[in-house]
């Protein structure tokens, strides 16, 4: 009764706080979603194939663009015990001409049925032969939508979109998805002297009983001249997500503290505004727990009020946002983030909360006449 | 059975070496329907004997009865408990909170232990606050209202549990002298009229003719 009977009294208050930590929410929830569809602009193709673990050349130093596994090494890789799966995984950046542009694309090739198959598809099918491809659902309006064929510049190869992925892009580009022999193909129209077109890497699963953190120890410790990755080792140490996300942690931290302080002033200043009138409440009866209760409520009401306000802004954001980079919220992050809020405003309000548990009924009468002597 | 019962209560503070003594041995008996006024000179004790009386203080020493419940070795919580339902309070300034309506002063108390439904609760406050003349005030915030009709709510307030037990802390010294005499024959008549016990403490021996006993206190020491 009490806690909504003041929000009630003093809308422009509770309101103006809960706006503000509505922005602060927004902040954070839009930097997230930010940061998540960047990271899986960047990596979201490591991340979403099928192969647990990745092989790259030790001189690639982690990085896709410069691996190239020879045969010999794919030899000695697949020779180490403890491989479910292999298959080559290769990935190049060509110059496709999609809806009447041009544009550079990041084509990996898979060997279908194997690991290194992309696992976020979201329309249509796989490819099957070397002129389809599955393209990143985000670049649809690019020209790369389903039924769309797009043509690799150099060598005029055409590829037909059968298939759409989501959250499955890598460096920041429009990309497509071919079967190893499709890759080989483009490879080879491009530059029509080459060799042999190599994978880039190799795409494991680990054998029963196997963890890919082990299968990935075993190849290191077997197999000079590579380097055996977990998939979340490759996504986190891929080149510039390290930095990329520590800076965006950082700013959520900051964000994150901030809503504990603003919550924690705000309370404490209006506690320390009306104290008078809670010590007159402790002195006619009102317990502790009745007038923690009351805070606890108002800083529920502030913090539910602020991440309405926060999710709707963030909502707004997106889709005013989304015409640059695809920017989607993750629901499990989101919710994390939500928690951390909530948890975050109530240490925040803690010292209010113990400030109102140590008041002195008896000061009711002393702060009346000077000392309580009288 | 008395109202209030005070046996050989003392209260003393201490002062970096110094004892302060408050009240000392004081022994006080206030019976079932009785109003006694405390008067006394500032800093003779009158509010610390209130406080111990209210539970708000508890006694260095001696024994402390209200409505037949000792309270003397109470806990906080059970003298929360004691204060919410066996005691009603007006104090001298800082009475009503000023984001609730003069009704909803009068309702909040009940909410502290729920001793009545919310609709039962709320015709009470009513009834009490038509009884004390403000039917046209009830909506009115304390800042809207004036010191006397603050004062009448805070009457109103310190009624709404049914108390064995009104203390009632200097309520005229916010008042000029009519107001003052108009608060106190309010008090008489509602005290008076539940048969409910009441002490008022104050400085202002004019008043003191409105209780039915007058007791003086100096250098918390009571003197009949």
């Amino acid at each position: 009764m009490l806690a909504g009977l003041e929000m009630r009294r003093a809308k422009l208050r509770f309101g103006l706080l809960a706006g503000a930590v509505g922005l602060l929410v927004f902040l954070i929830l839009f930097q997230q979603a930010l940061f998540g569809s960047l990271l899986s602009s960047f990596t979201g193709a490591l991340e979403h194939q099928s192969g647990t673990v990745l092989v790259y050349s030790a001189e690639a130093r982690k990085n896709l663009a410069g691996s190239v596994i020879l045969p010999p090494q794919q030899a000695a890789v697949t020779a180490v015990d403890g491989i479910g799966a292999a298959a080559p995984l290769g990935e190049a950046t060509l110059t496709v001409e999609a809806g009447g542009e041009e544009a550079n694309a990041s084509v990996f090739g898979f060997a279908p049925g194997g690991p290194g198959e992309p696992t976020r598809l979201v329309a249509g099918r796989l490819p099957e032969g070397t002129g389809e491809a599955v393209a990143s659902r985000e670049d649809r309006d690019a020209g790369f939508d389903l039924g769309d064929t797009v043509t690799s510049v150099k060598g005029e190869v055409p590829l037909k979109i059968v298939g759409l992925t989501e959250r499955s892009r890598y460096s920041v580009s429009p990309t497509l998805w071919v079967t190893f022999d499709g890759y080989t193909a483009l490879r080879r129209a491009a530059n029509p002297d080459a060799k042999a077109v190599l994978p880039s890497v190799m795409a494991l699963t680990p054998a029963e009983g196997v963890s890919p953190a082990q299968l990935a120890t075993r190849i290191n410790d077997q197999v000079d001249g590579v380097e055996a990755l977990t998939r979340s080792e490759a996504v986190a140490q891929s080149p510039g997500v390290a930095a990329t996300t520590t800076s965006f942690q950082l700013i959520l931290g900051l964000a994150l503290v901030v809503v504990a302080l603003v919550i924690g002033f705000f309370f404490l200043i209006i506690t320390v505004q009306k104290l008078p009138s809670l010590v007159l409440l402790r002195a006619v009866g009102a317990s502790t727990g009745y007038l923690v209760r009351a805070i606890l409520v108002q800083i529920a009401a502030v913090v539910v009020g602020g991440l309405v306000i926060g999710a709707v802004l963030t909502y707004a954001g997106i889709a005013a946002a989304s015409t640059g980079l695809p920017i989607s919220v993750d629901v499990a992050t989101s919710v994390a983030l939500v928690a951390a809020v909530i948890v975050l405003a109530l240490i925040g309000s803690l010292f209010t909360l113990v400030r109102v548990a140590r008041l002195d009924p008896a000061d009711v009468v002393s702060r009346q006449s000077l000392g309580g002597l009288s | 059975m008395p109202a209030l019962e005070l046996t050989n209560v003392r209260k003393t503070y201490t002062s970096g070496d110094a004892e302060i003594v408050a009240l000392d041995h004081a022994t006080l008996s206030v019976a079932e329907d009785e109003i006694v006024a405390l008067v006394g000179p500032s800093g003779s004790g009158k509010t610390t004997l209130l406080s111990i009386s209210g539970g708000l203080l508890t006694p260095t020493e001696g024994e402390v009865v209200v409505g037949g419940r000792d309270i003397s070795g109470y806990s906080a919580q059970q003298l929360t408990e004691f204060r919410r339902s066996s005691v009603g309070f007006v104090f001298q300034s800082v009475n009503l909170v000023p984001f609730l309506t003069a009704r909803e002063n009068l309702v909040v108390v009940n909410d502290f232990g729920r001793r009545r439904g919310r609709k039962e609760a709320r015709a009470r406050a009513e009834k009490l606050l038509d009884e004390l003349g403000l039917q046209r005030r009830m909506d009115n915030l304390p800042g809207q209202l004036s010191g006397g009709e603050r004062q009448r709510v805070a009457i109103g307030r310190a009624l709404m549990n049914e108390p064995d037990l009104v203390l009632i802390d200097e309520p005229t010294s916010a008042l000029d002298t009519k107001l003052g005499e108009q608060v106190m024959e309010l008090i008489v008549s509602e005290v008076k009229g539940r048969s409910t016990a009441a002490v008022i403490v104050t400085h202002d021996a004019r008043m003191a003719h409105y209780a039915d006993r007058t007791v003086t206190i100096t250098d918390g020491v009571l003197a009949a």
